[in-house]
């Protein structure tokens, strides 16, 4: 293996593959920026132009824009709350909130710490599980899909218990309004009210960016102030200080990135399971949990170590069986067909140089896009010094771009705008939006691990506890319910015998 | 709406000496980078050679509402041969027959050629118990199956074949695609699929799943059952089709423009040398063939519109 590692590695590093790597970088952190657009947008661009290349400067340059647009994407969360990916939206939770206490550079500092940490974790796993990659992709079957969804949306909802019954109210609607569409199921349409558009269900990454970037826009225009609340205590020499708190927190991006890597392994689940799965496990597991979503360093560096290490998760089921485990694998899987490779269970035996090639892309890419981010920090931290009237048209503007951008659907732009608006309401009322991110993100893998498992195991509840994988994550969710639940209760019964 | 195209075809006096003069669009109605994606990316740039390679051709992912939004937008477009679209049986073929309102109508539609079909394959887990079709037919409990949603090829198949050959079964659904239910066989989840011969072929290669039938393909292995083996020929029609067609009313000159172009550029040998490399097929088909192929399809399907409405 190591003799094909080095072979790889002496096909990178050559001076045009390493310009495409960094071209691909660079794109990758643009692109990553603009909310909306992601890694998979990037690749489908960008995959005809790679027609007349060497196979290798393609999977550089596709290897370079897969390992950046996460950092990229984390950018905008920490800085404008809008997430440039779907999976960054876990970053927005605490890194905006740092933003707005002037510790933008804090939380980016830790943003390009973690990040590669992540992905070289994701990586050195990778390596290792390789000999068993098949086995470990058949670990996950439609019964753990549904508890890995159930433990994100019950600790989520759950972990705060001050507005614990808004937060159950929340996340009902979300699965709701996850529910919208046509039903692959049972193969009805629910609540499409006749739409073509609503077929489809209500798009994701839209929504994210109405609820995220845009609410918050709206929160600005009102309230007419820049980013950072003091401008006064902005500072731009924290980086340092959050490279440091990322390697004190070694726990939380080893806990983020064994996440990352398992969910990343598991196809269809996706890197936005991934970073709130590994966010909300973080929160959980804290002492203060009520305290995440004020500006813990945690809850940045949680979902940015899971979001670079499930790149290397999902390149497993692409290996072992030519499946993609993520929608960038899926078009990174065209690439190669259109350099003559046939994507399949054997790939990695006919391609295993190529294959490789990618890995040390990857890799490279992310230690890459870290030392960019680094030595751009303290101006882009200066974003947060921006009056609001000024930020907020623009922002705005971008984002409905993007929304756009993503299908050419004018009824995304909608959505967006729409969640826009429900999102200022719901900071307005004090309601959590938290709650409805999580449903509106699992809501379908759960409910859709649910039914399959009830038809599979043929109406049996014992199918969740059937294999060694779904019984731990049974035991996460009780453990997690009581941990909850059981102070409450007493609380409650204390409470009412004071009253009595 | 078809009368007022003809008017506006008769009001235009048509002037197709020059066509194409300006650059066409291929509506493809899926995400970029799957299958059949990659199969019109490749045969798009011969398209433009074959056009004179003035004009640019442009591939449109239109994906959406299985393969609807992408119908419907080829159905809709103006019928000025600048504007068409592929299309992939049986899938926006059921939804047509179940369902009151889908907008478009596939016999309408101006159909220029045929890139090919795709036959099924009868799979089942490397380690199962079943090793002939014949096992499978002497089944008593229902067999579990594995597929997307209940108006999609893969479920269809299914459903039609079991009923025909009257093998007892059971249904699940939601898998988000054909990868997904293989990995389901190979999973365990269920005990069979009907899965497309182009998704198969690597994973029966690499020996993670087995096929004990083809169909919609006559099988040239004793050991796996075809259509006719099983004595039930006219299931030799269930497989996916991949044709292309331009909006209802094309003129026929554009027509034939068209049709001549996209045959040649199937002919072409940068795309015979395209299917190697990649390990697809092609079986090309003209404009009246293609049309036949249509109506013979729409009338095979609404004899099992009984039994799949139920």
């Amino acid at each position: 293996m190591f003799e094909v590692l080095l072979g790889a590695a002496s096909d990178i590093l050559t001076l045009r593959t390493m310009l495409f790597l960094l071209l691909g970088v660079m794109a990758g952190l643009v692109i990553g920026v603009i909310p909306g657009l992601g890694g998979t947008t990037a690749l489908a661009i960008l995959m005809p132009l790679t027609f007349g290349m060497e196979p290798i400067d393609a999977f550089a340059l596709a290897g370079g824009i897969m390992g950046s647009v996460g950092a990229g994407g984390a950018i905008t969360a920490i800085l404008i709350n809008a997430p440039g990916t779907a999976p960054n939206a876990a970053t927005c939770l605490d890194g905006y909130p740092m933003a707005r206490q002037g510790r933008a550079a804090e939380a980016l500092g830790a943003t390009a710490t973690a990040s590669p940490l992540g992905g070289l974790f994701g990586m050195v796993t990778l390596l290792m599980v390789l000999p068993f990659a098949k086995e470990l992709v058949l670990m996950f079957g439609p019964p753990e899909f549904f508890l890995l969804a159930l433990f994100g949306i019950v600790t989520i909802t759950l972990s705060d218990p001050p507005t614990m019954i808004r937060g159950l109210i929340t996340s009902g609607i979300g699965l709701m309004i996850a529910f919208v569409g046509y039903d692959s199921v049972s193969g009805g349409d629910r609540f499409t009210f006749g739409s073509n558009y609503l077929w489809d269900g209500i798009p994701l990454v839209p929504a994210l960016i109405g609820l995220f970037a845009l609410t918050e826009m709206i929160r600005l225009t009102i309230s007419g102030s820049s980013i950072a609340t003091d401008t006064e205590s902005v500072r731009l020499d924290g980086i340092m200080r959050g490279v440091r708190a990322t390697f004190k927190h070694w726990r939380v991006v080893l806990r983020g990135s064994i996440i990352g890597t398992l969910i990343g392994a598991a196809p269809g689940a996706g890197g936005t399971v991934a970073t709130f799965v590994s966010y909300s496990s973080t929160k959980n597991s804290d002492p203060h949990p009520e305290t995440f979503g004020t500006g813990r360093i945690e809850g940045v560096i949680a979902p940015e170590a899971a979001n670079n290490a499930k790149d290397s998760g999902a390149l497993l089921p692409t290996l072992a069986f030519g499946i993609p485990g993520s929608s960038e694998m899926a078009v990174f899987l065209g690439i190669l067909v259109l350099h003559g490779m046939q994507p399949g269970p054997t790939m990695l035996l006919e391609h295993e140089r190529v294959i490789y090639g990618l890995i040390i892309a990857l890799t490279i890419s992310a230690i890459l896009s870290a030392i960019l981010m680094l030595v751009l920090i303290r101006w882009l931290a200066m974003i947060t010094l921006v009056k609001g009237q000024i930020l907020a048209p623009l922002v705005i503007i971008t984002s409905l771009v993007g929304a756009y951008a993503i299908d050419s659907r004018p009824g995304d732009v909608m959505v967006a705008a729409t969640f826009g608006i429900i999102g200022y309401l719901m900071v307005r009322f004090h309601y959590p939006r938290l709650p409805l991110v999580i449903a509106l993100v699992l809501g379908e893998t759960a409910e859709r691990g649910f039914m399959q498992s009830m038809m599979i195991g043929r109406g049996d509840w014992k199918i969740f506890v059937s294999s060694p994988a779904s019984i731990i994550l049974v035991i996460m969710i009780l453990g997690s319910l009581l941990w909850w639940v059981v102070p409450l209760v007493r609380k409650r019964s204390r409470g009412s015998r004071v009253d009595g | 709406m078809l009368a007022g195209i003809c008017l506006l075809a008769i009001v235009n006096p048509p002037v197709f000496a020059a066509f194409p003069e300006r650059d066409i669009k291929v509506i493809i109605p899926f995400s970029p980078g799957g299958g059949f994606d990659s199969y019109i990316r490749a045969v798009v740039p011969l398209l433009k050679k074959h056009l004179g390679g003035k004009v640019n051709v442009l591939p449109i992912n239109t994906p959406g509402a299985g393969g609807r939004r992408g119908a419907l937008e080829t159905f809709r477009a103006k019928p000025d041969g600048y504007t068409i679209g592929v299309f992939n049986m049986p899938g926006v073929l059921i939804p047509q027959l179940t369902e009151d309102s889908v907008g478009y109508d596939l016999e309408k539609l101006t159909w220029l050629a045929t890139f090919g079909n795709d036959p099924y394959a009868f799979v089942v887990n490397k380690n199962s118990p079943l090793k002939s079709f014949a096992q499978v037919q002497a089944q008593k409990q229902p067999v579990l199956y594995g597929a997307t949603g209940p108006s999609s090829t893969s479920y269809v198949a299914t459903v039609i074949m079991n009923e025909t050959l009257g093998i007892p079964y059971e249904m699940v659904t939601g898998y988000t695609g054909s990868s997904e239910y293989t990995m389901g066989v190979m999973r365990g989840d269920v005990v069979a699929a009907l899965v497309s011969m182009s998704t198969a072929r690597p994973y029966i290669k690499s020996g993670d799943i087995r096929a004990l039938a083809m169909i919609g393909v006559k099988s040239t292995d004793p050991a796996i059952a075809d259509a006719d083996s099983l004595g039930k020929p006219e299931l030799e029609k269930l497989n996916v089709v991949r044709m292309i067609a331009g909006p209802p009313g094309l003129p026929a000159e554009l027509k034939a423009i068209l049709e001549k172009a996209i045959l040649a550029a199937m002919a072409d040998p940068e795309f015979t040398k395209w299917l190697e490399q990649t390990g697809n097929d092609a079986q090309p088909a003209g404009a009246d063939t293609t049309a036949a192929s249509v109506t013979e399809l729409i009338a095979f399907y609404k004899d099992f519109m009984q039994i799949l409405k139920r």
